[in-house]
């Protein structure tokens, strides 16, 4: 019952994060694979399915505000879909220890740009 | 190519290169998608954070049908994140319109790159 709340708080805690549209399942994947011990692969399938409830009800207000560019959308998500699709087999398919370290490379990368961004 | 074909190719691209990071890393799409569409789309800053989350969410749908197909879901796992995640946007979603960017930042980066020392070594 405590793992369960644990988790629970991580997940409302970078939930905030992924509401507003950045980050959140970055930090839910490192809290997952880091500190409760779930192996990558696994975790970045529980990050995918924790995404939906927190875009689900995130997007409401963002739409109320005017913040969704909409013809972004169709081009955008277009693309993505099959870009993601091949890259989900392609992670599936793969090693997890060697998946561990292409996410350890990417994490660096964006937390260089993160820190060295002007602005 | 006229100035709207140029822009529709450039959020093809972006989402393009976030389904490409999402689906690969089950997450960190919005790394990718946000400064593009900031950048190369020139999307006011809330704008572009607001619409990663909508362009997101459908990708993250479909690669979780993918590793739920090759056997790399685990529901029960997923539950209590599932749970959090809800209350978590709820809240994003309605605080976003008064957030201050930028003290948050350098703080995310740290844990970031915090993250990603741990999975290299």
């Amino acid at each position: 019952m405590k793992e369960w709340i644990i988790a629970a708080l991580a997940g409302a805690a970078t939930g905030v994060l992924s509401g507003f549209g950045v980050g959140g399942g970055s930090l839910l994947l490192i809290y997952m694979t880091s500190f409760a011990g779930v192996p990558q692969t696994l975790a970045q399938g529980v990050n995918l399915l924790y995404f939906l409830p927190a875009a689900a009800t995130a997007l409401p207000a963002h739409l109320k505000n005017g913040y969704v560019e909409k013809k972004a959308l169709l081009p955008a998500i277009a693309a993505g879909l099959v870009c993601s699709a091949l890259a989900a087999w392609a992670a599936t398919a793969l090693d997890v220890e060697v998946l561990r370290k292409c996410f350890g490379g990417f994490l660096i990368l964006i937390g260089l740009r993160e820190l060295f961004q002007k602005g | 190519m006229d100035k709207k074909q140029g822009k529709t190719l450039w959020y093809a691209l972006a989402g393009a290169a976030a389904g490409v990071v999402n689906g690969f890393f089950g997450g960190g799409g919005g790394q990718v998608l946000v400064p593009m569409l900031a950048g190369k789309c020139a999307l006011e800053q809330r704008k572009s954070f607001a619409t990663s989350v909508a362009v997101i969410a459908p990708l993250c749908a479909l690669s979780a049908a993918i590793y739920w197909w090759r056997g790399q879901l685990d529901w029960a796992l997923a539950l209590p994140y599932l749970a959090g995640g809800l209350a978590g946007g709820f809240v994003g979603g309605r605080v976003f319109k008064n957030l201050s960017m930028t003290w948050l930042r350098r703080g995310f980066a740290l844990l970031i790159l915090y993250g990603g020392v741990k999975a290299l070594l």
